[in-house]
């Protein structure tokens, strides 16, 4: 009896240390998510202001002058926003789970990783990457956003890429986050699709100069836009990912130290008895 | 008929504006453009410059605008600029260190084509707040 009451008070321990860690992780998580949602806040009204802008774009335009406009040869980059850390629940395999499926069926896929646990899992599937320069998520800023923009629009065209699409987790609630794509170039593929084929007439849009000109301005900008805008928003789903998923852990360990100190009292109380049992036995004969 | 439209809006930082505007001018890639009510649908890049949008009820603010597209498409009017700075909320103290550190840069002849267009870019950027903020007069 005394040789397993130890191994459970050993038990009780590690679970405690465990559970300092875990408790200390949802801390530090839930502090910085404050900030990192307030970014985020900021930042979604850019995201979807710019997407309905160019959705409408989109579906106006009959111009097909600018290479960004026209949709292209079948090479698809993939750029995928994920964690620097795990411990985070199911933020990154959700959002992996999600790239998988969305690339099973295409041939000629390379990615563009942000954050370090992207790269090492498609390091790890050996899918082509473009660069790694841009692994830790964290420390992007709005200047890097621009160079991957540069990029992004130097490799695309002609006999790079014909299509760019992007996959970050989009962060709607405390509680709830959802992986998501969208595509970012060409500006066709953005179209709606239930746009009636033949119903109504195009509107025409004027651009000024002229389209290429405008489209050459825009295009690396509203990539850099984008892009540090859902890496704003995914930095802030994987804080409240990372938060709720230690939650959970801490709330576990706590449980498992009850049952733990509960099976540990009985089995002092029983120690005890038997002692007292075997004190009065020997006092009586 | 109405004389005034909607407008958004909407930089990096956030909904910088909503609401019904008379008209708003802003530099283009191509120079000033004045959006006014039933404009036909269009869209162009921004450069650098300030941007004065006039209210519904006739009164005026500045802001620095730099980068991003303008798009009307059916009568809704929308600026998405990479920087968005009303007048009053530019601290002109820090775009005067930016321009004295710019200008301290470019000095240097050796500078490589990447460091200079960076510099330059950081010159104009402060000179654009500066002119926007509304005290101009005082630093030129």
């Amino acid at each position: 009896m005394a040789g397993s009451m130890k191994a459970v008070k050993l038990r009780i321990k590690s679970v405690q240390s465990t559970m300092q860690i875990t408790k200390a992780m949802q801390l530090v998580a839930a502090s910085k998510l404050r900030k990192a949602k307030e970014r985020a806040d900021n930042s979604k009204p850019y995201l979807e202001t710019m997407l309905a802008t160019l959705t409408d774009i989109a579906n106006g335009n009959n111009d097909f002058r600018s290479i960004y406009t026209k949709s292209g040869n079948d090479r698809w980059l993939y750029v995928v926003i994920a964690g620097d850390r795990g411990l985070a629940g199911g933020y990154n395999s959700n959002l992996f789970k999600f790239v998988e499926a969305e690339i099973k069926d295409k041939n000629n896929v390379t990615v563009l990783p942000i954050g370090k646990k992207s790269v090492e899992f498609f390091k790890h599937r050996n899918v082509p990457i473009l660069t790694e320069e841009y692994a830790e998520v964290a420390k992007v800023n709005i200047s890097d956003c621009f160079q991957v923009a540069k990029l992004i629009c130097g490799s695309y065209g002609g006999d790079g890429f014909g299509h760019v699409f992007l996959c970050y987790t989009n962060f709607v609630s405390m509680l709830s986050q959802v992986p998501t794509s969208t595509s970012l170039l060409p500006l066709s593929d953005l179209k709606s699709e239930n746009l009636e084929k033949d119903g109504k007439a195009k509107d025409l849009i004027l651009y000024e100069p002229d389209s290429e000109t405008v489209f050459n301005e825009i295009v690396p900008e509203y990539l850099a836009g984008i892009l540090y805008s859902s890496i704003n928003i995914s930095y802030a789903s994987e804080l409240a990912a990372r938060r709720t998923a230690m939650e959970a852990a801490t709330d576990n360990a706590e449980e498992m130290i009850d049952n733990l100190s509960l099976y540990y009292n009985r089995a002092r109380q029983a120690s005890i008895t038997q002692e007292i049992t075997e004190i009065v036995a020997g006092a009586e004969s | 008929m109405s004389t005034s439209y909607h407008l958004q809006v909407v930089s990096l930082d956030g909904l910088e504006f909503e609401g019904e505007v008379q008209k708003i001018l802003l530099r283009t890639i191509d120079g000033d453009v004045e959006i006014l009510a039933r404009h036909t649908n269009y869209c162009t890049a921004i450069g650098m410059g300030t941007a004065k949008v006039t209210m519904d009820d006739g009164q005026e603010r500045k802001a620095a605008c730099i980068g991003g597209m303008l798009s009307v498409m059916n009568g809704e009017v929308r600026v998405l600029p990479t920087t968005w700075e009303w007048s009053e909320d530019i601290d002109v103290d820090r775009a005067k260190a930016a321009k004295a550190k710019a200008e301290e840069a470019l000095k240097n002849q050796q500078l490589d084509k990447e460091t200079r267009i960076r510099a330059e870019a950081k010159l104009y950027r402060a000179l654009v707040r500066i002119g926007s903020s509304g005290q101009e007069s005082k630093y030129n």
